[in-house]
């Protein structure tokens, strides 16, 4: 990963300021990555996550600030990217240590149901959602 | 890693002695183009938080642990993606990733992409260039998707059909103009493309 270079992209062009971490975020990971030609498909970038019970009970006992960081963050269920987004983790290293959390008992993962854009059941349910999303922002929707 | 993961979200899970949250099933859509054409405005517009950006890898050559490892030379890259998402009931949440770069849009993007209900790929008519590497992904890939003219100022500069010849798209992918500020029209937009993708989907 360290020949990796930041892509100008886009929108992506601005420097992401990070906090200096302790730990090199891929020595935690002891170099395992996520995706790359893996025979293991990686974990898709949307699926839900969760702490149960058993990850917050452990909270005050994670050696790394990175695994206690994602617990704490999916009390509330969040996807890969945002844990990614909000705790300045690179996806890939998310991928590991989440699914190391989950092996543990400490994290559920919700994997997006596979082929959703051939289901006509699931894209009806966007549609109709998305519908209801008003013009301007302030208005009032009802979940 | 997948195969261990509970399969629909919503359901119970495999540890459901737990009193937790139960999260919505998740989807998401693809916001493409080239550079600067208003991708992640158009998340913005949307999105009920503001846009994060995550940071990825796309890699262009296989590698496996071993191989990145010991062969530090193979090419990874790390780019910045911004994304957004909409709540659209308890039980579903629809996410959109702005993909960043155009010339890059190739296979490594499957590891990202796989499962996107469809794409919108955003066209500034006065660099219609910059969004052929999208167009030829989404239609090799067999994703849905709908080119969406960004109306800078209110206003497009060329007729329809003349950007969709100039495009060489299909006549069956749907074309339409919309303002990436405006939440309405970026909704409306994203609606083409579902609608295109239910038209697929049922037939």
């Amino acid at each position: 990963m360290t020949s990796g270079e930041p892509l100008a992209g886009d929108d992506a062009e601005r420097e992401v300021e990070r906090p200096a971490s302790v730990v090199r975020p891929f020595l935690l990971t002891a170099g395992r990555i996520a995706g790359g030609d893996s025979l293991v498909p990686p974990i898709p970038i949307e699926t839900q996550v969760v702490s149960t019970d058993r990850g917050l009970a452990a909270l005050d006992r994670f050696v790394f600030d990175q695994h206690r960081d994602i617990i704490t963050v999916c009390r509330e269920p969040q996807s890969l990217a945002e844990i990614a987004a909000r705790l300045r983790m690179h996806l890939n290293v998310v991928r590991v240590l989440a699914d190391d959390l989950r092996a543990d008992g400490q994290l559920v993962l919700y994997a997006p149901q596979a082929r959703s854009n051939r289901d006509a059941t699931v894209l009806r349910r966007v549609i109709d959602g998305l519908r209801a999303v008003p013009d301007s922002r302030g208005a009032i929707r009802e979940g | 890693m997948v195969s261990e993961l509970s399969p629909t979200p919503g359901a119970r899970s495999v540890r459901d002695d737990d009193e937790r949250p139960r999260p919505p099933l998740p989807v998401k859509m693809v916001i493409a183009g080239g550079f600067g054409v208003g991708k992640t405005t158009t998340v913005g517009a949307i999105s009920e938080i503001e846009p994060l950006t995550t940071e990825a890898s796309i890699t262009s050559v296989a590698a496996g642990v071993d191989d990145l490892t010991h062969t530090p030379e193979k090419v990874t890259t790390t780019v910045a993606m911004d994304f957004g998402c909409v709540t659209l009931d308890p039980t579903l949440k629809l996410y959109l990733f702005g993909t960043p770069g155009q010339e890059r849009f190739g296979f490594m993007w499957d590891d990202l992409l796989e499962g996107a209900l469809g794409g919108l790929v955003i066209v500034d008519t006065r660099r219609l260039d910059d969004c052929y590497a999208a167009v030829d992904y989404f239609e090799h890939r067999q994703i849905p998707f709908a080119v969406a003219v960004n109306a800078f100022d209110g206003k497009v500069e060329h007729d329809l059909d003349d950007v969709r010849w100039a495009l060489d798209v299909a006549d069956h992918v749907p074309l339409t103009v919309f303002d990436a500020r405006d939440r309405g029209s970026v909704r409306d937009a994203l609606l083409v493309v579902l609608e295109h993708a239910l038209t697929r989907a049922e037939g």
